[in-house]
């Protein structure tokens, strides 16, 4: 699977829809219970006007993104940067598109830089970054 | 346990908060795979290791009153898989704190250690809270 990785290559795109549901089974799996993510009479008085979902919920799309074109590679070695625009809310479908922007090597080592991004069903940006996964080894 | 003793006016850069640890149990993933709508190969996904510490990073940080946390970006690096069922362990620091205006900026840095201390991740973590 790896040799067809390229330059330029794009990766499989991951589509999911959010919703609230999600929302509150991803803050009982973490842990993570800010009101901001599941209180929605607290986040209709926010200036973000409702609830919105984890970041790192939508940071988990950009995984499985890298865990489909990298397999185990992207899960004992990968490394990312992203950052958040905008919030994902209940009702919105994201889109995480990627492509692999150059392969390098170091040391005889090869490494794919991707780059990502994570709209939303309007367009807007929800979450954008660099992603790096080490391809091979050519030490002996 | 977390350390509700500091508050946010004192938390500094080089403060390290105590230790957490979580068991990353087959129902815990099942039921983080079922909120991200994905599927196991048997081995724990990174952003769910992520997940616990992020959380564990909101339950020990003191945040200012009327404040709400928003994560504003995210770095990280994985450094080896990680079975269903081990327990990981959380380490959680204050690498800088930025005031701007009416905008504060918290920056930790996460490191996760398995049972036997290997390093399974590692980031850095940007939280805004507006004021």
């Amino acid at each position: 699977m790896l040799t067809e990785i390229q330059e330029g290559k794009a990766l499989n795109p991951v589509v999911k829809h959010i919703t609230q549901e999600k929302i509150n089974v991803y803050a009982e799996a973490s842990g993570d219970f800010n009101p901001i993510h599941i209180d929605e009479s607290f986040a209709a008085r926010t200036p973000l006007g409702g609830t919105i979902a984890h970041g790192m919920l939508s940071l988990a799309y950009v995984s499985e993104m890298m865990a489909s074109a990298f397999g185990r590679n992207w899960l004992s070695e990968g490394k990312l940067r992203a950052k958040f625009k905008e919030p994902a809310r209940p009702g919105d479908t994201l889109t995480v598109d990627g492509r692999v922007d150059c392969i390098e090597k170091k040391d005889d080592v090869s490494y794919a830089n991707c780059v990502f991004e994570c709209r939303n069903q309007k367009g807007e940006m929800i979450v954008t970054g660099e992603a790096i996964v080490k391809l091979s080894s050519d030490k002996k | 346990m977390p350390d509700r003793a500091i508050s946010y006016e004192e938390l500094t850069p080089g403060y390290k908060f105590p230790s957490t640890t979580f068991e990353l149990s087959a129902s815990f993933v099942s039921k983080y795979l079922k909120a991200v709508d994905s599927e196991s190969d048997g081995f724990v996904p990174p952003l769910a290791i992520t997940a616990c510490a992020i959380a564990a990073t909101t339950k020990s940080v003191p945040l200012p009153r009327d404040t709400t946390a928003i994560h504003a970006s995210q770095e990280l690096e994985f450094f080896k898989m990680v079975p269903i069922g081990t327990t990981i362990e959380c380490r959680i620091g204050v690498l800088q704190k930025i005031s701007r205006g009416k905008m504060s900026m918290l920056i930790l840095e996460l490191e996760v250690f398995d049972k036997d201390k290997e390093k399974v991740q590692s980031g850095k973590a940007t939280i805004a809270l507006p004021t």
